[in-house]
This record gives C-alpha cells, structure tokens and sequence, in this order.
C-alpha cells in the first residue's frame, strides 16, 4: 500500500493542501495507506466533471491527520470510456454515501460497494440521467413525471427484517412536528427499535448545481440558504475557499468580526438545541426557558446584522458590517443569556424525569463514530476530540485558548452536556474577543479569480465540520462547487445510535443529533 | 421545577413580564392585537393550521417554531399548530417545492378538510427566491396548488407571519 502512496504521479502543495494524484489502479490503497497507518479521518470525497480541461472525470478524496494543519487530497482521472473507479468503502466505511452519491451524480460506478441503491434520487428521477454533468440537461417532461412521482423509474428496495413479532412503521416524509421532509422506516419488536432506515433527500434543491450557475460572488447568497441555522457558518466556509482560490488574504478586522458571530452562531444553537431536547424529553418548561434565551439571541442577531439568521453579512473578501461597534448591547443581551442559561442548566440537571430519559439512550460508540466519519456535537460525544477549529485553526482560532470538549459516554446526555459546555466556552470566547482591539478595513481589495485553480474553506459548525471545495474554469467561473455539511456526514449514525431504544425515545435521540435535512439534502 | 412552580405562584404580578431585552414597541404590538377580532370571528377562536415544509432551508421552520413560545406566544389568538392536516384549517407551505416533496404537498392538500386556506410563507415559496431555476425546484408553492396568501422574507420574522395571518384573515371578513 505504501508503495501506491509513492507511485504518485504528482503532488501540488497549495497553503495546508496537498494534492496527491495517482493512478487509477493505485487510489484505492492509497486511500487506505493514510486511512490506516495515518490514522486520517476522510473529511469529504466527490467527483468533478472536468472534460473541458483535459477531457477526464476526477474523483478526490480528502483526508485529515489528526494532530496536522494538513489536508490530502487524493485524486485520480478516469479518462476514456471507462467510468468506474475502485470503491474504499469495504476498508473506509465513510466513503458508502459519497460513493453512492457520485453514482447518482455523475454515473461514475464504484466497482465493489456493497450497497449501490439511489441515495440522492427518489423512484421517479429518469435512469441514465446524472445533473453534475457538465452536458446535462433535462426534458421538460422527465422533471414533471419526476415532480408528479408517480410512474417508478427505478425502484427503491427498502431492507427488510423478517420474522416473528416484527412490525414496520413508516413515518414521514411530512412529520407531526414544525420538523423538515424525511421517511423513517422503523422495524420494531413490540416498542424496541430492532432497525431504522431513513430515507432522505426530499429536499433535494439541486444546490451543488444551482452553484455552477450562478457566479463565485452570488455564490454566497445561497451558501447561506443550504442550512438556515447554519447560514453563517455556510457562508464564511463558502467564502473562505474563494478567498484561498483567488489568493484573498483577510482583514485583522474581518477576520475578527466572523469570528465573533461564528460563535454567537454557536451559542444561539446550542442553547436552542438543550431547550429543544427537553421537548422530546416532555419537559415543557425548559423548553420554554430554552426557547426565550434562544429568541434573546436572535433578536440580538437581527439587531447586529439586520437579520435573525446573520445573513447578509460574509461578502468574498471580508464582511458587510462592523458587529464589534455594538458591544455594549451583545455584552448586556450576554449576561442576561448566561444567568438564564444558567438556571436552566440547573433546571435540567435537578429534573429527575428529565434525566431518567436523556442517560443511556441513544447511545452511539466511538467505534461506529469513528467508522462513519461522525463530526461536531456528536462525535466529540462519543470521545472522538475532533474540531476543526483547533485541528486546522482558521480565522482568530489560534489566538483564542480553548480546548474541545468530549466525553466517552456517547448518549443523549453527553450530547446535551457537550453543547452545554461548549456554551460556556463560547461565551467567554466571545468576551476574549473584545478583549483586544482589531485594525483593518471590512473588506480586502478585490481580486479576479484565477482561471482553473481551487481551495477548500472549512469552519465548525454548531454541528459540526462543514466543508466547502470550490474550483474555476478557463474564464474563472466557478466549475464545481462541492459542500459537505455536518449533517451528511452524522445522518448515517442515526440508525446505530436508536438501535436497541424504544420507538418513544426516537424523537429524543433525533434532537439530540439535531441534524440538518436540507443541508444534507443539498 | 417545583421552585420554578412556587415562584410562579407566589409572584405578586399576575403576568409574568418580558425577560430584558426583548423590543416591541406599541404600535407593533396593537397590530398584533387587532389579529384577535377575525380569529374571534371566522374561526370562533380557533384557527389550526399545518406547517408543511417543502423543501425550505429550515430558517422558515425555526421561525413557525419562534411563533409558539413564551415571547410570542401564537396560542393566545386561538391559533395552534396540528400535527395532523386532517385537523387543519390552514396549511402554512415553505420552500420552493422541491421536486421530491410535490407529491407529498399536494397529499397533504388534498388530506386537508374543505374550505382550507393555502399560505406560502418565505420568498422561497413564492417564486423559488435564491433556488429558482433550479432542476430539483418547482419555483414556488402556486405552480403546484392553489394559494390564498403570500408572506415574504427570508425567512420572515415571526412578527412578519403573524402580521401576514392578519392581512389573510381581514381579506375574508371583507
């Protein structure tokens, strides 16, 4: 294997990225060489349709060692009319959904994997058909049959438990709760969940797509409406792989600025999320606690940038608005929110029905999280101490003092005490940050995007790791614009996490993750 | 949670005020109110409506959920969310309408009892804002049922929403 790694055709350092490209024959171990003895997690993979430079598919693969500010990015071309490439998914099990999704994608087929049903496309999407595509394009008639869903294209087979005593419940995709479109199949024996499988992408919007068609700067606009209470994080990755690509280097002050609403982001999340909890645990009035501090938030976010949701604020090149001029108000609204957050931790942690439900369900082992690639939240719940933040410090990360926070237990209660202490650690972060004082302009001057060069941006979500990868063509359009968010990489555990818990509990385990469906959707 | 209860209980002030920081001023606020009289009227202080969610980026959802707690607290007009569309009298539709929901939207239309009310709520759903033109969008809930009122924003704050239930509300008692 490590004799793949060094038949490498070439390697381009590019900042904390280093391209690595080998030969068809030589990816697959060569993915397994740094999976294995490196000890890398695989950030993200997909395929790039780039015939109109050198008339070949790609397929890149990043990985991260733990410990490094480095990525690997490992690549390879299929040229010709061989479209298939060796699959790592049997050696790296993170890899089975981006696989089946260049499947859907691109048509591109990875030889070996276990399991190559339709991931991205429901039953009535037209067979043969693949939207990243560069000379893609649809028939009328095919996206209105796809629309009315009706008439099965290719048919989804469901897994099935067969036996004594097992009951199917279907739920979804429309759902009792104000929740986003997703169908649960539940196998269960009498209330035990014996075996989940959701099945998602109803919210498909075609973003990745969408992306190529509008340019690098409109581009943010969306980035800010793949996943509404991640719009900031969205947006500030998006623009930190355009800013990397077009060689823009950032303002102190500009730098400082999404920083500070990257982690009252945070913290309007994370509060939410622990009042929200208690809704599935039936505790009604931390969830009104929860959600007033939360509504606290975002009436402060709406004041500091015009919009409850921080939008309108990341631009390529800087930031719109000097959030740091109102200090006084985000340091009154904080005390307010730390008192009261703290009374409902206190709340919670005194509430007897409250932790009877949250300790030992939903358990998910660092085993399985570290198989699937588990980010955020959830994987440093399951002892995995894995931040982007502090593994690839972006931003003013690396001049503030934090450490992540795990825990080994891998239920709903670490989960929530994991939000909970992050909370606290970003309150203080927050008040570090005015601390000192920033120089610089809002934005940095402007530069053209340099034809057929790309980057990754990446920052922390309160989910998780978000990962964007853009790359121009000859005229400096964007050619491919991949994101991954937190939430793809988490759904999957869902599964093994309700394994073994009552059906009851699932809505409790589900708010535990609180995974995004339209960011996961694309 | 009991202290939490004995502090009610014992507290002198019958309403329990605003936490600090929280702005409304007047004439928002007798806007608001004004909302009571067509609840009170048509729907005899009941109107139920069903959040459909049709391929939106979740901000709209969050703000349906803003609607019901503490602060604005939707349930005091008479006004809930149902977690059935059979029990609804109004579908409050978000997102462009992806292609993979259309079925299930207009499911959930025909699921819901006559005479219904269709609102859009969020500029997604009134012509696919950020994501028309898109493969995978409809651009808009009126390309795949009829729709009675519209609610912009992105997302709209739940003020917005009330205000925009208001606007539809007056529109029938007229």
């Amino acid at each position: 294997m490590e004799k793949a790694f060094k038949r490498s055709i070439n390697i381009n350092r590019y900042l904390n990225e280093v391209y690595i490209e080998v030969q068809k024959k030589d990816f697959k171990d060569a993915c397994i060489y740094l999976y294995q003895n490196g000890e890398a997690i695989l950030r993200t993979m997909f395929a790039a349709d780039e015939r109109q430079i050198d008339g070949t598919f790609k397929i890149y693969s990043v990985f991260s060692v733990p410990g490094k500010d480095e990525f690997s990015i490992i690549y390879t071309s299929l040229s010709g009319d061989d479209l298939s490439f060796p699959s790592i998914t049997i050696n790296i099990p993170a890899a089975h959904w981006y696989e089946r999704e260049i499947h859907d994608m691109f048509g591109l087929v990875p030889e070996g994997h276990p399991d190559l049903r339709r991931l991205v496309f429901h039953d009535s999407f037209p067979a043969g058909s693949h939207p990243l595509r560069k000379d893609w394009s649809a028939r009328e008639s095919d996206l209105r049959e796809w629309g009315e869903g009706i008439i099965v294209k290719k048919p989804y087979a469901f897994m099935e438990v067969e036996g004594e005593g097992i009951t199917e419940i279907p739920v979804g995709p429309v759902h009792a709760g104000i929740i986003e479109p997703g169908h649960f199949r539940f196998s269960s024996v009498g209330e035990t969940i014996f075996f989940l499988e959701p099945r998602l992408f109803y919210t498909h919007k075609g973003t990745e797509k969408h992306f190529e068609t509008l340019g690098f700067s409109e581009g943010v606009r969306l980035a800010e409406r793949v996943s509404g209470t991640s719009s900031f994080s969205h947006s500030a990755a998006y623009c930190m792989a355009v800013e990397r690509m077009a060689g823009i280097g950032l303002t102190e002050k500009a730098e400082a600025v999404r920083t500070l609403l990257l982690e009252i982001e945070r913290l309007y999340n994370h509060i939410g999320d622990i009042g929200n909890m208690c809704a599935g645990s039936g505790l009604a009035v931390g969830y009104a606690k929860g959600a007033v501090i939360k509504e606290q938030l975002m009436q402060l976010n709406e004041r500091l940038t015009g919009s409850r949701y921080l939008r309108g604020i990341n631009t390529i090149g800087g930031v719109n608005s000097d959030a740091f001029l109102k200090k006084d108000h985000i340091m009154t609204v904080l005390d307010a929110v730390t008192k009261e957050y703290k009374s409902l931790m206190k709340l919670l942690l005194g509430s007897v029905s409250h932790m009877d439900r949250v300790e030992k369900t939903g358990k998910l082992s660092r085993d399985i999280a570290l198989k699937l690639g588990v980010t955020g939240v959830a994987a440093r719940a399951s002892g995995i101490n894995d931040d982007i933040r502090k593994a690839h410090p972006h931003l003013l990360y690396d001049r503030l003092y934090f450490e992540p926070h795990t825990t080994s237990k891998g239920d709903v209660f670490a989960r929530m005490m994991v939000r909970a202490e992050e909370t606290e650690c970003s309150i203080s972060m927050i008040e570090t940050l005015f601390e000192n004082s920033y120089g610089g302009a809002l934005t940095a001057e402007k530069k053209d995007i340099p034809p057929l060069s790309s980057a990754l941006g990446y920052t922390e979500t309160p989910r998780g790791s978000v990962f964007y990868w853009v790359k121009s063509d000859a005229n400096g359009k964007p050619l491919r614009v991949k994101f991954r968010s937190p939430s793809y990489c988490n759904w999957p555990a869902v599964p093994f996490a309700v394994h073994g818990n009552i059906v009851p509990d699932f809505p409790l385990c589900n708010k535990s993750f609180n995974l995004s469906y339209s960011g996961c959707d694309m | 949670m009991i202290k939490e209860i004995l502090k009610n209980l014992t507290r002198k002030k019958n309403v329990i005020p605003y936490p600090e920081g929280f702005g409304f001023s007047s004439e928002e606020a007798a806007r608001i109110i004004t909302l009571q009289d067509g609840i009170d009227g048509i729907f005899k202080r009941s109107l139920r409506i069903r959040q459909v969610d049709a391929g939106s980026c979740n901000a709209c959802e969050w703000e349906c959920t803003a609607l019901t707690n503490p602060v604005y607290d939707i349930q005091r007009f008479g006004i809930d969310f149902v977690a059935s569309p059979r029990h609804a009298d109004l579908l409050l539709v978000t997102g462009p309408v992806s292609r993979q929901m259309e079925l299930a939207l207009k499911k959930t239309y025909i699921a819901t009892p006559e005479p219904r009310l269709v609102v859009a709520c969020g500029d997604c759903s009134i012509d696919g804002g950020v994501y028309k033109c898109s493969y995978a969008v409809a651009n808009g809930v009126a390309n795949v049922i009829p729709v009675d009122c519209y609610i912009s924003g992105c997302p709209p704050s739940p003020l917005r929403i009330i205000e925009g239930l208001l606007a539809l509300l007056k529109k029938l008692t007229a």
